[in-house]
């Protein structure tokens, strides 16, 4: 098996750019030399990844400009070749990628922007969750049963803190609308995005349903909930603030079913 | 002039592809009698592409085609990706599933591009060993695909179509005669594509493409972004005279259009084939 494996070895370095030796194992005929016949797999090869990259991460696409998302798409290309039968997953990396390419808060910026489409991808095609609780089923719990209520959520969630303004900045870019102007917060802004419906929605969270939500998703009882509330809420309002939270996430369509700890 | 076989008969096909989901799913075109799935796009946990995969499935007989199997590499099989493949076969149901005859990676990299084997007697070997376990692991046979090739190698030993009829009669795998990719071929490399349909058992033969291209001057690019040219078609019709009932699919990839302007071109491959078989 050597013969065919040096072989597919050579031609493999001629597409990642590593060696031509391959030239020499191909049939030059007077209309197409071996050298024009292999350029042919060897753009294939970098414009097929281009395009993927670009799918995945329109809204940086279109922010950098298609030069300079080539430019960084083909860079990328050469630190993170795909090892993964689908190409799907093959711009998994970028954001960790951006972060040693850039400097100072452009790096920040593209990172988020980049962490935040990939999470959009990975809430497109995560698991679908079956049947959903609905509004009605949480009147079915009796009054005793609240504080010991747990939550299981549905696998297309995602969750990711912000400094910069980046949903809003990639939801005017992918519709094509005025962008607004980058800010950056003094502390990161928690926003979540799921699936609904075949559609992915997003919202900014504020820091304590932020908190709550995590730790619902952890499988903390409403009980240890409304306690670790009471950091931010008053004793006399935090069940009714973490019952709100629950109403938001039921009709959100967040929540597949209730448990008990 | 087209041998007896047996092999099973779905009509006229087209590539799924998301452009047209909602389209299908609201008219259920009936000039379409089957649809192939490119089995990665659904090898996910969920989401929008396996709602309408299943939502259409309940409408149309399918079949799978894969791009990813890499059955000429020289590393080892993917038993994970296989794992994958195997449960979307449960779930589709396809009538067969099938690859490409070509390898796309080594070193456990994935270049996503067909890559072209050498025509070697050690290809064949290796390959049909493969294919062999593949279709042990699934349970059933598959069928294998010819390639668009831009390249030969100095060290193929006998014709594509040689390399190929061996592989599928060592592997007891079927053929997905891809009729652009022997145009293309035979374009690119100067011989004579009716050569390449005399030298296929028509007995293997289960499944057709048909794409269009790209001539560049010296080679045609196989881009799948295209209308059918005509002497695709005539090609094409060569198949039917010696092939007989061939299930037979228009694919797609790039520039895609809307769904009648592929529906007309699937009708205009049913007017050119079926006057060709026989009851």
């Amino acid at each position: 098996m050597t013969t065919l494996r040096e072989l597919q070895l050579r031609f493999q370095d001629y597409l990642i750019g590593e060696s031509e030796d391959i030239e020499a194992d191909i049939v030059s005929t007077e209309d197409a030399l071996a050298e024009h016949r292999l350029g042919a797999y060897y753009n294939a090869y970098r414009i097929r990844l281009i395009d993927c990259l670009a799918v995945d991460y329109s809204a940086l696409q279109q922010y950098l400009g298609r030069e300079a998302f080539e430019y960084l798409a083909l860079d990328y290309l050469r630190h993170y070749p795909s090892r993964h039968p689908s190409v799907r997953w093959f711009g998994r990396h970028l954001p960790e990628y951006l972060r040693d390419l850039y400097q100072g808060e452009e790096r920040e910026f593209l990172q988020e922007l980049a962490s935040y489409e990939w999470a959009q991808t990975l809430v497109f095609d995560a698991a679908g969750s079956g049947s959903l609780l609905q509004l009605q089923d949480m009147a079915q719990v009796a009054p005793e049963d609240w504080p010991l209520m747990t939550f299981e959520f549905k696998p297309a969630i995602q969750w990711l803190d912000l400094y910069w303004n980046v949903p809003p900045i990639e939801s005017a870019i992918d519709n094509g609308a005025a962008v607004p102007a980058k800010q950056r917060g003094e502390f990161p802004q928690r926003w979540l995005l799921w699936r609904r419906e075949l559609k992915t929605h997003w919202r900014s969270l504020e820091v304590h349903e932020a908190w709550a939500l995590e730790q619902a998703a952890d499988g903390a009882s409403f009980a240890a909930i409304c306690e670790g509330l009471l950091e931010w809420i008053d004793a006399e309002q935090v069940a009714l603030v973490a019952a709100g939270f629950v109403k938001q996430w039921v009709g959100d369509q967040l929540v597949i079913s209730l448990g008990k700890d | 002039m087209t041998e007896q076989t047996n092999k099973p008969y779905l009509g006229f096909g087209l590539g799924l592809r998301a452009e047209h989901y909602q389209d299908i799913l609201e008219r259920k075109p009936k000039n379409v009698d089957w649809f192939e799935i490119l089995s990665e796009n659904y090898m996910i946990d969920g989401g929008k592409p396996l709602y309408f995969l299943d939502a259409i499935r309940q409408d149309y007989p399918m079949v799978m085609h894969g791009v990813s199997m890499s059955l000429g590499s020289t590393d080892e099989l993917d038993f994970d990706y296989l794992k994958k493949l195997k449960a979307l076969i449960e779930r589709v149901e396809p009538h067969w599933f099938s690859d490409h005859l070509c390898w796309t990676g080594v070193d456990h990299r994935n270049m996503h591009d067909l890559l072209p084997l050498p025509y070697t007697e050690e290809a064949v070997n290796h390959v049909a060993d493969r294919i062999s376990r593949v279709q042990d692991y699934i349970g059933r046979q598959m069928l294998i695909e010819n390639l668009s090739s831009y390249i030969t190698y100095c060290d193929d030993a006998m014709p594509e179509w040689e390399f190929l009829s061996a592989i599928a009669d060592r592997a007891d795998c079927n053929l997905l005669l891809d009729v652009n990719n022997i145009y293309v071929s035979s374009y690119n490399h100067h011989y004579d594509p009716i050569e390449y349909l005399e030298g296929v058992s028509a007995a293997r033969v289960w499944q057709h493409h048909l794409a269009g291209h790209t001539n560049d001057g010296n080679l045609i690019i196989d881009t799948h972004d295209q209308d059918i040219i005509d002497p695709v078609w005539a090609l094409y019709e060569e198949t039917a005279k010696r092939f007989g009932a061939v299930s037979t699919m228009i694919e797609r990839d790039g520039n895609i259009p809307e769904l009648d302007a592929v529906l007309a071109e699937l009708e205009h491959a049913r007017a050119i084939a079926e006057p060709w078989y026989q009851d």
